[in-house]
């Protein structure tokens, strides 16, 4: 079932599949599109296929069928240029330890390609993420997970790209944090990002998504906008796709 | 509850991919360090054999007792094959005769550099460099990389007495690591024994008791390892310490003590200690010479007709024998100085060994090398035989010299101008009594001393480690 | 881009506490080695001195030439062979010169001194090969690998990066970073020579700067090495067990097995053989000169004429002087041949063992580092062509002192009965000095040519390994 929204997509799979060589079918014919300013939400067990789909739109592996785009470009025959126009968070955001904060910032917005960030604009954007101002000249090594996500997620705002991919990136927050971060997407979404984050936590997903996908094994079972699952038992859906019902029937 | 945990620890070993690399390379480097000794030591017998059939032959082909020289060889011992030591720098052989002292000359290295520019290879080399490392590469993450895994804290929410599990840590590490290197090198001796190397019942002693020495070593490094290990948060670290302190072990101390102590004492060199010899024997020369004169003077003047043939062989021979009295004094002026020498030369030796043995490593090198038979007393030992040796081949040359003495006359005559007399007899020589030279033989009970100090340093620090390992671990933060 | 991945390199390694350690130990390390040269250089050069002098010392108060017996020659010690050692304590340094004959060099420093032979000298050669080379693995092998494990890998390529930008990157960051700080502890380390009272002269320092050269093109093996390793491997202790097993192949067995091989494969005649085939010969031609001896007879004197033995010994040494003289041509023949036999199936060996060897950067680097220091095997025949040289000086001296090259070992001497004069002692600074010249810088340079050329491929040759290596990379 494809959802008809008005404008060009940012991010897009279509009949994205792969294979890998020890014959696990990861992802199956799977196809989507994220338009700027939409959140689009993958939620799925272990294994189901969403880290599969990042690492596709990134080309750190190649698709055996179908395309990843972004902005139009098919990320495997151009991958450099497509790149340049995402921003990525990991589940398990690392950085280099010997480096401090703002240090880390540096170098990755210059192989982001933006060379003329000042102090001030580091400093500005570790305070806009929540990373208080002590920290900031501090070696990674003592970072908690917190605080490291913090700086992985300042560093996608620094490259500013039209596209951003979420790798699980609430994991390991606290509520507090966790919060903070819900804020942050939504002022994304509103400065005309497409955002695509996989996660596991599908409270949060209801509340920032504007579309939310369901994956099992592979496929995309359910792919509705939040909207229409407003006054739905999201968690009661996921379990009866989990368990393998069919769209229809879940829905019914 | 230990079993368990040795149990453990053992299958963590074993089953770790690392294992069956570093086990394969090392067997195969013990294995093949004998495989380089045995032909090398295959060669040095047989260049032993020919070097002392060309030397009676060259003997044989002498024709006076007056100038008889020879060649002394030093023996290869199947020892070598495992510790080469001193072996290839010391002299091959001495030359023996009436005018200098023995001396070991011409050492493999310097006969064929090539040798020497990479130097050989063997057991005890494999052992100090490559076994060391080993074990510290098993052993260097036992407790941090634990921690860092998060193992550790899962362990210790059970019931498990952390003495307990420090002990089992060590000893399964030990017979998960010991037992293989006691396979490869059980497969060496049977190499030895396959390649028919003629090895008496002490010789296996003496490899049986290297053998031990070497897993002394070994388990030595095992300990330090775990210590480091006991003493770091993180794997990381505990590796960069752990490889600092072999390459400083390993490496650096045996050197560095050795260069310390040149500086500390110092010995004259040889070539100082032959001057002062060469100037001594020039003024007894001269001393001689002049009562040479003196004496001529005197038979000239009191008996008109002395210059008869047969008054000038007497002369000769009164000459003779005392050369040979200025030469038995040279000899002992010499013997005096070199006494002297190695007496300086023992002071700077213990301390450059006694400051090394801070390291492990040279501690195993020493205790090595004496087992085999091929530390710093192999040169002594030979130089003692070969001047006993000399002294008897000269006695004996002498005794001969006067039964058929050789040598040229030569006369001035106003009448018959100047000729030159061939020796009185000249017939082959007979060699039968001659003395041989037997190649001095180390006592083992001569070597058990210093073995037991090196053995009881290894062990020494083997404890201090463990005890250090034990008292970090105590008191070790497992979160 | 490029620019930034060097940077952060740079910063990245330099800036870990891995680096500080390490880094700091080779320092100081490099230092004690600068220090030892000297101070051994120094020792060295006080006992080849005291040597020189012991040596005219012992002819002062001689009347005549002729009396002159052990006269000795001595191997002049090499700053540079204090940080180089080669083979320099190996072979012989003391000879004795006769006047003719074949000259046999003796007293190697191993031998006369060998508390050092048991554990040898702590050389920069040494600190190269073994030391700086597991700095070099070290600080290389996690290039990839660990970044890929630390997770930045992935972040990293998620913008837009070439993979061969980012190898570049890699590989010139941690060159530098290694390079420089090394380069710049040799420098200092350098310094202290002179600062020792050790003095280099102008070659000397292009010898030492090229040694570095050398020192540094082997660290920039390994080092590529590594980086190739952390490329082709996914996790850091892979890669580092791979390059472990590599270090102790390449460093500790290769070369020593190579040269063993070639022995084993190249049969050359032992010098026991040559020794007694030259004795025999010597033995023989003694016998014959012995029938010539006894028929040598000068005529009487004539009537009218004094009885004059001078004359007669004049004619008599001349005589033996033409015997030894031929005789030390055929010796001098005979050997020849030999030692040209030997001396070329010793080519064929070393050949065949260098070539084996090479296989591994550290034997090339010993063998061009010895080279340029002056201390490769060759400084063994180029020592004993110079004494040989020499040795021909000094007969001519003697000849022109005494009439006769004291090297036939049968003089004899009428001593003068006349005490009324005191006889004139000789001046023994008379005596022509030997002055060893090392090979020529030419020479040495031609020999190491090959080897720093293949030090420079063999960073080269894992420079684009680890390029290749790196673009099929999984970064994920």
């Amino acid at each position: 079932m494809m959802l008809e929204v008005p404008g060009a997509a940012m991010l897009e799979a279509v009949t994205l599949t792969k294979r890998y060589e020890d014959g696990v079918l990861a992802l199956d014919h799977v196809s989507f599109a994220v338009k700027p300013g939409q959140i689009f939400a993958m939620l799925g067990a272990n294994g189901a296929g969403k880290t599969t789909a990042i690492n596709l739109f990134l080309n750190f592996i190649e698709p055996t069928d179908g395309e990843a785009r972004i902005d139009g470009i098919v990320t495997h025959k151009e991958p450099l240029l497509a790149k340049q126009r995402v921003a990525y968070v990991s589940e398990n955001v690392m950085l280099y330890p010997n480096f401090t904060a703002v240090q880390n910032l540096d170098y990755f917005a210059r192989l982001g390609g933006k060379t003329g960030y000042t102090k001030d604009d580091y400093r500005s954007v570790l305070l806009r993420v929540g990373l208080s101002e002590d920290a900031h000249n501090k070696r990674l090594k003592g970072f908690s997970k917190g605080m490291r996500q913090k700086c992985g997620i300042a560093i996608a705002i620094l490259k500013d790209a039209p596209a951003i991919l979420l790798d699980e990136p609430t994991s390991g927050l606290d509520p507090k944090a966790g919060f903070e971060f819900q804020q942050l997407l939504d002022s994304l979404r509103t400065e005309g990002k497409a955002i695509l984050m996989s996660t596991h936590d599908i409270f949060r997903a209801k509340e920032v998504a504007d579309i939310i996908a369901i994956m099992n094994n592979g496929r995309i079972v359910m792919q509705e906008p939040a909207s229409r699952l407003l006054g739905q038992d999201l968690e009661r859906l996921y379990m009866q796709y989990m368990a393998g019902h069919t769209a229809a029937e879940a829905v019914a | 509850m230990f079993g368990i945990l040795v149990q453990k620890e053992l299958k963590a070993i074993l089953l770790s991919p690392k294992f069956a690399v570093t086990f394969g390379i090392c067997a195969f480097l013990l294995l093949l360090s004998v495989f380089i000794g045995i032909s090398e030591y295959n060669a040095s017998v047989k260049q032993y054999d020919t070097g002392k059939q060309l030397a009676d032959q060259q003997l044989r082909e002498q024709s006076s007792f007056r100038m008889i020289q020879t060649k002394a060889f030093r023996r290869p011992d199947p020892m070598q094959i495992f510790v080469s030591g001193l072996t290839y720098d010391l002299g091959r052989w001495a030359g023996i005769n009436q005018i200098s002292s023995p001396r070991l000359r011409s050492s493999a290295y310097s006969e064929d550099p090539i040798f020497a520019v990479f130097r050989f290879v063997d057991l005890a080399f494999v052992v100090t460099v490559v076994l060391s490392l080993l074990a510290v590469l098993f052993t260097y993450d036992a407790v941090c990389g634990e921690r860092e895994s998060g193992t550790l804290p899962l362990v210790f929410s059970n019931a498990v007495p952390r003495a307990q599990y420090l002990l089992a840590k060590g000893i399964g590490a030990w017979i998960g690591l010991v037992v293989p290197v006691v396979l490869a090198l059980l497969l060496c001796m049977l190499m030895v024994i396959l390649a028919g190397v003629p090895m008496t019942g002490e010789h296996w002693l003496r490899t049986g008791l290297l053998m031990l020495i070497s897993l002394l070593f070994f388990t030595s490094f095992m300990v330090i390892g775990l210590f480091i290990s006991a003493l770091t948060r993180r794997s990381s670290v505990s590796f960069l310490v752990s490889l600092v302190v072999w390459v400083a072990f390993v490496l650096i101390i045996p050197r560095a003590g050795v260069i310390a102590a040149g500086q500390i004492v110092r010995v004259p060199s040889v070539a100082e200690i032959q001057g002062q010899r060469d100037a001594f024997a020039r003024d007894r020369w001269n001393l001689f010479r002049q009562d040479l004169d003196s004496l001529f003077e005197n038979r000239r003047g009191a008996e008109p007709d002395s210059m008869t043939e047969e008054a000038m062989w007497t002369h000769m021979q009164t000459q003779d024998s005392m050369r040979r009295a200025i030469e038995l004094d040279i000899n002992a002026f010499e013997a005096k100085l070199y006494e002297d020498l190695s007496r300086r030369r023992n002071v700077q030796e213990r301390l450059a060994f006694s400051l090394s043995r801070v390291s492990p490593a040279s501690a195993f090198q020493l205790a090595a090398m004496s087992l085999a038979g091929t530390d710093l007393d192999l040169k002594r030992r030979y130089e003692d035989g070969l001047m006993i040796f000399r002294t008897q081949f000269v006695d004996y040359a002498n005794k001969k010299t006067e039964d058929s003495p050789g040598g040229f006359q030569i006369s001035f005559s106003s009448d018959k101008g100047m000729s030159i007399g061939t020796p009185r007899s000249k017939a082959q020589l007979d060699l039968t009594d001659m003395p041989t030279f037997v190649p001095p033989v180390q006592q083992i009970g001569a070597t058990v001393e210093g073995l037991l100090v090196d053995a009881g340093l290894l062990t020494l620090y083997s404890l201090l480690a463990f005890a250090g390992a034990f008292v970090a671990f105590l008191r070790y933060d497992v979160r | 881009m490029l620019r930034t991945i060097i940077e952060k390199e740079i910063r990245d390694i330099i800036g870990s506490s891995k680096f500080a350690i390490s880094f700091g130990v080779c320092a100081a390390l490099i230092l004690l080695c600068f220090v030892t040269g000297a101070v051994n250089y120094k020792t060295s050069q006080a006992q080849y001195e005291a040597a020189k002098a012991e040596n005219l010392r012992q002819m002062e108060g001689l009347t005549d030439w002729f009396s002159v017996q052990q006269h000795r020659i001595f191997l002049p010690p090499h700053p540079l062979a204090s940080l180089v050692s080669g083979v320099s304590n190996d072979i012989g340094r003391t000879t004795e010169v006769r006047g003719r004959g074949e000259l046999n060099a003796d007293g190697s420093r191993y031998a006369e001194d060998p508390v050092y032979a048991v554990f040898r000298f702590l050389d920069l050669e040494f600190l190269f090969q073994v030391v700086l080379s597991l700095l070099a693995i070290l600080l290389g092998y996690d290039a990839i690998s660990g970044e890929k494990e630390r997770g930045t890998l992935r972040l990293s390529f998620s913008n837009g990066l070439p993979r061969a930008t980012y190898i570049l990157g890699k590989l010139i960051g941690s060159f530098l970073a290694l390079i420089v700080p090394l380069l710049l502890a040799l420098a200092i380390g350098s310094l202290i020579y002179p600062i020792l009272g050790v003095p280099l002269s102008g070659i000397d320092w292009l010898r030492l700067a090229l040694i570095i050269l050398a020192g540094l093109l082997f660290v920039g093996a390994f080092l590529t090495l590594s980086v190739m390793v952390s490329a082709f491997t996914q996790r850091t202790s892979s890669s580092f067990l791979v390059l472990l097993v590599v270090w102790i192949g390449a460093v500790l067995i290769i070369p020593r097995a190579s040269v063993l091989l070639a022995g084993r494969m190249v049969d050359v005649p032992s010098v026991d053989e040559l020794a007694s085939q030259k004795a025999r010969l010597a033995s023989q031609l003694m016998e014959e000169d012995r029938t010539r001896m006894s028929e040598f007879n000068t005529p009487p004197a004539a009537p009218g004429e004094d009885f004059e033995p001078d004359k007669m010994l004049k004619l008599f040494n001349t005589f033996m002087d033409s015997l030894a003289d031929a005789r030390d041509k055929q010796m001098a023949e005979f050997g020849g041949r030999l030692n040209e036999d030997r001396a070329n199936k010793q080519q064929a060996q070393e050949r065949l063992a260098f070539s084996i060897a090479r296989v591994s950067p550290s034997a090339s680097f010993a063998l061009a580092t010895s080279a340029l220091a002056g201390t490769d095997m060759f400084l063994k025949e180029h020592y004993r062509d110079q004494t040989m040289d020499y040795q021909q000086e000094y007969g001519k001296f003697m000849k022109e002192k005494t009439g006769l090259n004291p090297g036939g070992r049968m003089v004899i001497m009428l001593r003068d009965d006349n005490e009324n004069e005191k006889p004139k002692e000789i001046d023994p600074s008379e005596m022509p000095a030997f002055k060893y010249a090392p090979p020529a810088f030419a020479e040495s340079f031609g020999r190491a040519i090959f080897d720093l050329g293949l030090l420079a491929f063999f960073n080269l040759l894992f420079f684009t390994g680890s390029v290749f290596g790196f673009l099929r990379y999984d970064v994920r």
